[in-house]
This record gives C-alpha cells, sequence and structure tokens, in this order.
C-alpha cells in the first residue's frame, strides 16, 4: 500500500475552485497563518508530522517547453498535502469531530464540496478527490509525531540529569534521578511496528 | 429523540441480565426452508427488552453470522450491503486485531475453523437447573424443525467466593461491570460517567445510533446499515471472544513485581487496571481501595482525567484509561463519542482462590462480548488502536497490560510522583495475560427483523 | 514566507511529464514503473539526500471531475507532483538533488518537458524553481528540529528506557556508576541512519557495555 510508510499516511487531494473564491481562500490560510489560537485545534490533534495546502491557478501549471501543449482551465486548483498518523477513516473521523468548522472554511470554497459532518459523505468526497501516491519516504518511519515530541523531550531531560550529575554525590544523584524520572514518565512509550492501515 | 420501541428489540442488545449462569450455543442451520421454520418457532422464545413486571428465571436471544444469513436465504442484494468486516468474520479480520501468535485462528477451539457457525443463542438462567431447562425447550425445536444442528456450546457463570457465594469478580480477582454506556432511550438509571461529557463538564447520554441501528449516532447521520431498513433498524451487531485468561502466569508476574515496587501488590494490581481489585476508581481514591465508592454507581464510574495529565493517580496506559479515555485527549470527550462499545461478558471456568494453586492450562477465562452499531469503528478500533496500540495516549507502541500481545515482552510504565507509595516504576517484560480462544461476528436482529426473515419476507430492493 | 515553516522548508513541484505517443511505454507509465521498484526504506535515494524529513512522489495524469453543476475540464498533460519537507535552504537541497543523487533524479525527471539533466547544476536548480509553485499555508507540528538529531532523539529515547527498565531497585552508588558510563555512551553514538524501519518489536537502543551488564544484571 503505497500510501503508508512504518506509521505514516500520505494524502494528496485536489479540487477545483472558481477562480473568484481563490481570493477569500487565501484570507482565510492568512489569518490562520497570523492567529496562532486557531492553529491550537491543529496542533493538540497531534498526529500530523506535515501538512499544506497549495494553490495551483489556473494559469499557474507550469510550461516548460514549447512541445508541452498549453493548459486552458476554468478552475484554479487546490491540491492539499498531509503526512499522518493513524488510519485514513481515523485521520477523518477526527477532523469530522473536532474540526468540522475549520474544514468547512477550508474547502467549501471548492466545488461540490459537502459539509465535513455528517462524515460519510465527506469520505465520499475525500476519495474521490485523492490521488494514490507512487513513492513515499519517510526518515523516521517506526516514529509517529508524538514519538518524535516525546522523544526530544526525553533528550532535553536526558542532557539537563548528565550535565549536573557530574559533580553529584550518589544520594543526591538519587534524587535527581527520582526527579528526572517523573519528566520524562509519558514519554518513554516504545517506537516499533504499528498497526495495519485498514 | 424517540422512545425506543422496547418490545421489538431484543433484551441482550438494551441491558446486561443479572442472571449468574448461561450457556452460549453455536449452531449450523441446515437450509433456508428448516432454518426459517426454526426461526418461526424460536420468536416466540426471545426476550425482548421490554420491562420485566416479575423477573423471568431465564432468558433466549439470538444472533447471526454473515453465513448464517446467507444460509437463510436472505437475498444477495441485502446480504452484500453488510458491513465488510461482518462478512469477512472475525477470523479473517484476525491482522487487524492482532490475533496473531498465541492467539491466532489455528490455535482457537475446533467450532471456529469449521466455517459453520451460523448462529449464537444466549440462554441467562438464574440457576443450573432452569438453564437446563430453557436449553430443553430450544432442543426440542431443533428436532421438531431440523433447522439447526448445535455445533458446540460454552457454559459460563458468575464465580463464587470462598463462602460459595456467586460474586462480581473475574478470574484475575478483580470486581467487574463496571462503566457501560449511556445512550439516549436505554430506559435503565444512568450512573455519571457512563455517557458523554458535555460542553459544562456534565454527563449527557450517548446517541442511540452508537448501540441501535437505524438511530442517529455521535455523528449526526444514521450509521451505516444493511437494507432494507426493516431489516436492521432495532438490530444491532455483536462481537463474540473466548479469552483465556493466564491466572498463573499474571500471579506469579503481579508477585514478582508486587514485590519490588513501593506502593505494593494490591496498589500494583490497581494501576495495572486503573481500578483497585474491588473497584474503587483510583481516579477517584488513588491511595486505598473505598468500598463505600465501588458500591456507589453515582460515584464509581463519575471520573474524568483531566486534573490528571500525568498519570500520577491513573496511569496514563492502564486498561480503563485505554478502553475509555473520556477527556483524556483533550477536545471535552469528542473523540471518545464514536468509540464506546456495550460489554456483556460472564466468566467461565472454576476461580482458583488466591492461594490456591493454579496453573494456565486450566479452562478459565471470560466470555466477552460487545454490542455496537458499527464493528469496525467502535470494536475494532478500540482493539487495534487503543488496546494493542499506543499513539493516541502518545504511549508509542506499548499495549495494554491485560489485553495486548506480549510476544516480545513490553512495557508499562506507572507514572508517580515524590510520595514514597506512589513512584514511578516501569513493568517490563509483560507476558500474554490473555489469549484468544475463538470468536465471531454476529447480527442481532430486531424482532420485527426476526420475523421477516423467518417469513422469507427480506425485499431484495 | 509561506514555504518556510520555522526551519523546515515545504517544497511543491509540478513538473509536466512528457506525452509521446510514439514510445512503447508512455512516459508516466516509465516513471510509475521506476518508482514503484525504488526502495523506500534506509536505501532509498532519499536517505542519502539526508535532509528529508518526509516526501513522496504523485504521478497526477488529471484533474477530477466532481460532478454537475461543476464543469467538467481536463489537463493537457500529465504532472510529476513531488512534495518533501526538508531542512535547510532549498538551494542546497537542490544542488544535493543533482550532485548526490543524480541517478533516481534523472530516472524520474528524464520523462518531463524541458528537463536539462543533473549535469550543470544552476540549470538544474532553475529548472526546477520554474516547476515550483508556493505553498499557501504549511504547517509543521515539530518545525524546530533536523533530520538528524530527530534521529538521535529516537534513538536515545529507546536507550533511556532501556536504562530505567533495567535499573530499577539499585543502589544509589550502582545507579550513578551505571548512568555515567549510560550518558557517555550516548554521548559517543554514532548518528542513526535515515528512512531505516528498526526490527519489529525490538528497540534499537545503544547497548551497554557487557562489564556493566554482567555487573548489574
Amino acid at each position: 500500500m503505497t500510501n503508508i510508510n512504518g506509521k505514516t499516511y500520505a494524502m494528496t487531494a485536489i479540487t477545483p475552485m472558481k477562480s473568484w473564491k481563490t481570493p477569500i481562500l487565501r484570507a482565510f490560510f492568512f489569518l490562520l497563518g497570523h492567529i496562532k489560537p486557531l492553529q491550537a485545534k491543529l496542533v493538540n490533534l497531534s498526529f500530523i508530522h506535515f501538512a499544506r495546502w497549495v494553490v495551483v491557478p489556473r494559469r499557474g501549471f507550469p510550461r516548460l517547453s514549447d512541445a508541452q501543449p498549453e493548459e486552458h482551465l476554468h478552475y484554479d486548483y487546490l491540491l492539499f498535502f498531509s503526512n499522518f498518523n493513524g488510519t485514513w477513516n481515523q485521520y477523518i473521523d477526527a477532523f469530522a469531530d473536532v474540526l468540522a468548522d475549520g474544514l468547512d472554511l477550508v474547502w467549501r470554497w471548492s466545488e461540490k464540496f459537502p459539509r465535513s459532518r455528517p462524515v460519510s459523505a465527506f469520505k465520499r468526497y475525500i476519495a474521490l478527490v485523492q490521488f494514490d501516491t507512487d513513492y513515499y519516504y519517510t526518515a523516521y518511519p517506526r516514529a509517529t509525531t508524538n514519538d518524535v515530541k516525546a522523544a526530544h523531550r526525553v533528550c532535553a531531560a536526558l542532557e539537563d540529569l548528565g550535565k549536573s550529575s557530574r559533580d553529584m554525590s550518589p544520594a543526591d544523584f538519587n534524587r535527581a534521578y527520582l526527579q528526572f524520572l517523573i519528566r520524562v514518565q509519558k514519554d518513554l512509550g516504545a517506537t516499533g511496528v504499528g498497526p495495519i492501515g485498514t | 429523540m424517540a422512545k425506543l420501541n422496547a418490545a421489538d428489540i431484543q433484551g441482550f442488545a438494551m441491558r446486561g441480565y443479572t442472571f449468574p449462569v448461561a450457556r452460549f450455543v453455536f449452531m449450523e442451520i441446515t437450509d433456508a426452508p428448516s432454518g426459517q421454520a426454526l426461526l418461526r418457532r424460536v420468536l416466540d422464545q426471545v426476550t425482548t427488552a421490554e420491562r420485566w413486571d416479575v423477573k423471568p428465571d431465564s432468558t433466549l436471544n439470538i444472533a447471526f453470522t454473515y453465513q448464517g444469513l446467507v444460509r437463510l436465504g436472505l437475498p444477495d442484494a441485502t446480504l452484500l450491503s453488510f458491513p465488510v468486516e461482518f462478512v469477512q468474520g472475525m477470523k479473517a479480520r484476525a491482522e487487524v486485531l492482532e490475533d496473531t501468535g498465541v492467539s491466532a485462528p489455528d490455535k482457537w477451539e475446533p467450532v471456529w475453523n469449521t466455517g459453520s457457525v451460523h448462529a449464537w443463542v444466549g440462554i441467562y438462567a438464574e440457576s443450573p437447573e432452569v438453564l437446563q431447562r430453557r436449553c430443553k425447550i430450544l432442543d426440542d425445536l431443533l428436532s421438531e424443525t431440523g433447522g439447526a444442528r448445535i455445533l458446540h456450546t460454552q457454559d459460563a457463570s458468575l464465580l463464587t467466593g470462598g463462602d460459595g457465594k456467586y460474586g462480581a469478580k473475574e478470574h484475575f480477582g478483580y470486581t467487574d461491570g463496571f462503566g457501560n454506556p449511556d445512550f439516549d432511550g436505554a430506559d435503565r438509571k444512568s450512573q455519571p460517567g457512563q455517557g458523554k461529557l458535555t460542553a459544562g463538564g456534565q454527563w449527557a447520554p450517548l446517541a442511540t445510533g452508537e448501540f441501535l441501528l437505524g438511530y442517529a449516532d455521535e455523528a449526526g447521520e444514521l450509521p451505516v446499515a444493511p437494507v432494507p431498513h426493516l431489516l436492521a433498524k432495532n438490530g444491532t451487531f455483536m462481537v463474540y471472544r473466548k479469552l483465556h485468561q493466564n491466572v498463573a502466569t499474571f500471579r506469579e508476574y503481579l508477585d514478582e513485581h508486587g514485590s519490588k515496587y513501593a506502593g505494593g501488590k494490591e496498589k500494583l494490581a490497581a494501576k495495572f487496571v486503573g481500578r483497585w481489585p474491588d473497584g474503587t476508581p483510583l481516579e477517584v481514591s488513588p491511595d486505598r481501595p473505598d468500598p463505600a465508592i465501588a458500591a456507589d454507581p453515582a460515584r464509581n464510574t463519575n471520573f474524568t482525567y483531566g486534573n490528571d495529565a500525568e498519570g500520577v493517580r491513573c496511569p496514563i496506559g492502564s486498561h480503563i484509561r485505554r478502553a475509555h479515555p473520556r477527556d483524556a485527549f483533550g477536545f471535552n470527550g469528542q473523540l471518545v463519542n464514536r468509540r464506546r462499545v456495550m460489554r456483556r461478558g460472564l466468566p467461565y471456568g472454576r476461580y482458583a482462590q488466591p492461594g490456591e494453586p493454579v496453573s494456565d492450562a486450566e479452562e478459565h477465562g471470560v466470555i466477552f462480548m460487545v454490542l455496537n452499531a458499527s464493528i469496525f469503528r467502535q470494536f475494532e478500533f478500540v482493539q487495534q488502536q487503543w488496546i494493542q496500540y499506543g499513539n493516541d495516549s502518545h504511549q508509542g507502541t506499548d499495549r495494554d497490560l491485560l489485553l495486548g500481545k506480549h510476544d516480545h515482552g513490553g512495557r508499562f510504565m506507572i507514572q508517580g510522583d515524590t510520595d514514597p507509595a506512589n513512584p514511578p516504576y516501569m513493568c517490563t517484560g509483560l507476558r500474554n495475560f490473555v489469549e484468544l480462544r475463538g470468536g465471531e461476528y454476529f447480527f442481532m436482529p430486531s424482532l420485527t427483523a426476526l420475523a421477516l426473515i423467518a417469513t422469507d419476507a427480506v425485499d431484495p430492493r | 514566507m509561506a514555504n518556510q515553516s520555522g526551519s523546515i522548508y515545504g517544497l511543491t513541484i509540478l513538473s509536466p511529464i512528457i506525452d509521446d505517443p510514439k514510445t512503447d511505454i508512455s512516459h508516466d507509465c516509465a516513471i510509475r514503473a521506476y518508482l514503484a521498484s525504488l526502495p523506500r526504506d534506509g536505501d532509498s535515494p532519499f536517505a542519502v539526500l539526508s535532509s528529508t524529513h518526509l516526501a513522496r512522489l504523485v504521478v497526477m495524469d488529471d484533474v477530477i471531475f466532481v460532478g454537475t453543476p461543476a464543469r467538467e475540464e481536463h489537463l493537457q498533460s500529465k504532472y510529476l507532483v513531488f512534495e518533501s519537507n526538508l531542512d535547510g535552504d532549498l538551494d542546497t537541497y537542490l544542488t544535493r538533488m543533482a550532485t548526490e543523487i543524480p541517478d533516481m533524479v534523472n530516472a524520474v525527471w528524464s520523462h518531463c518537458y524541458g528537463y536539462p539533466g543533473t549535469q550543470n547544476v544552476q540549470a538544474f536548480i532553475a529548472y526546477m524553481k520554474k516547476c515550483q509553485i508556493d505553498t499557501t499555508f504549511f504547517f509543521a507540528d515539530v518545525n524546530n528540529q533536523t533530520v538528524r538529531s530527530t534521529l538521535r532523539a529516537l534513538k536515545v529515547q529507546a536507550s533511556v528506557a532501556e536504562f530505567i527498565g533495567s535499573h530499577q531497585g539499585k543502589s544509589p552508588e550502582q545507579l550513578l556508576a551505571a548512568f555515567r558510563a549510560f550518558y557517555a555512551n550516548v554521548e559517543k553514538m554514532p548518528d542513526p541512519v535515515p528512512g531505516h524501519p528498526q526490527a519489529p518489536g525490538a528497540h534499537e537502543s545503544i547497548p551497554l557495555q557487557k562489564t556493566m551488564a554482567a555487573r548489574h544484571g
């Protein structure tokens, strides 16, 4: 299943937009980029490594040579790329459950977008506009974004303990080690093989 | 919110029966005509969800596998409209559920590998004598109609304590039976903590459609259901799993780590599950069990994890926190509302009292049954993502201590603090404490649907 | 700068694929066939292009008709879509593509209109920038760590968990001695290989010295 590498799923989707609606979408993204609290929910869902939206205006498809035919398009296109952890269904369910309004604000400008709730119609739409990946690479296939963040926290805690332990007595170290355990105790999950992406 | 038609819903789907003994009968249906004839006779026997003025001495309910519905002669167009996971059956889903290794289908009881399990009949009774009588009625119907033959029976019963009286404990020594979901129309006293969280932090019932087909679910639509509508409405899907418990291994493990864990053995047992062995939730009473709380329906499931984000009271990977995260994932619990399951279960086998010698090979465990509107979205999801995996709770690939597959050892981290009786402690070298011995996916039709099937009246559209 | 989130750069490339009815195997099929056989793990060319966190290649054969009343329209060419999330700046990344993994780059992009090859790095960079589409909105959950630091962190995490599990109940003296040895090992640890999946179920942790293990079990 080439959409999945390790515990990450590559979703690619393209939807058509009437070109007069594109500036509205750009304005919404501008706000999203500059008003951090709007991104809070996205951050808290914590299963996306990287995601991006790319507007390809109707005259924006690259033309590299005269041999290449010109495009004559009516619509602008919205490309969506997501690199997320979990199954396809889980991902869409989660967004429909907690971020339905935000999703609607992004995709309502795309033609024939049903609302993101109820979720079954939304899933049918995504399946229609989704492209399968021909090649997917991840530098850390056994790590979800939660694992990555936990690993960095553990690293930072270890650094601190390592540096401060240089001149400690065993009794002092014992106390510092307990504090270290308390600091990292939520971040020690193993990074192995994940479940099958159904 | 509609008032539910209790006369149309099978009682097993609406409430857990409080009878001490049960027998589960697995049958192969002969052919469509005689199977339908049998069903016409069985209809009178089926217990509905209507309230009892006088409690009967036994109950009877029935459910079918996909192959059973095929054998009963349902039209192809209807059969094709059933959800994929139900059509495939639980054995084909082994990779998804990680029923592999010691729990792989080739290790299951032979009946599950015949491919002929068509129907499940569940009979609960107030005593073994009454159970025998009710089973005899079923036997008689089978011989009179020739509609099916019994492939296998499974007995189960509440375990008896040292005093010989029935209790609520299961074989590992935990008191079971808390926290079944509360839904609209459940017609049962609801307990705070059983439903879903509202924006104001109160508990409200879940949408009926999470547990019964034909009603709106938490996503604001009718759940995926077979056609015609009348076949699906008031029905539900049931998962049946026979879970063998390695009691000796579990007790050894608890002894070994209980002596190393500064909080002591009983507290360690509590940390595994999230409840003390008597049922007191750790979240409510982290330092000691409290029988008053355990016995109080207003308190024994009434808690959230919002004030315990560090897992210091109830470990993040403990069993009940994994199976029902409540508000632990943020968003006021919204990510959890479509992942709830209704559990019915009864232990089987002899209970070895604490201190009594016991071996893993003994035939004992729990018959674990789950009811939900979508096997894929509810049971399979919880099993695959929250029991056999830990990413949603930020525990990497760590699995549930009790039910998880620990072929390569495994870890369970108990978060703690500076209290010497509550230290951080890592349980290493986890073993397979539970093994699957077999099971299947069933469709439990409403009384109307049973009649439709029994009279070959399902409209193929 | 919409292509940037913290220290991560989001590169989106759309390269038109040559349409030549005279070839035995069409160019888009050739790309697909090549990609299907390319290793995706530690042997991937992107592991060599080690500043790549996550990357994908998609042959997009057409836009989608979503149904009336939307208008049906079609692309005149198929496009190769390349999405990459990387460390550092674009010019460095493109230079490395041309100089460190030219075989893969040529095998894939030689099927595209106007592709100049990797011999002339400047021409290659110019071509890719002509194919580049600016990202409108870019989200990166972790946007301040390089591939190298994340791979090291994951290995350290596994090793720390292992250390904690095997040193419970030790005396303060034993613990301190073991920790000092452990920490010294961590500091000397070699860089893990990108893209490499660990053995299933095992933790790829730093092995403790044998004598330490013998003394502390």
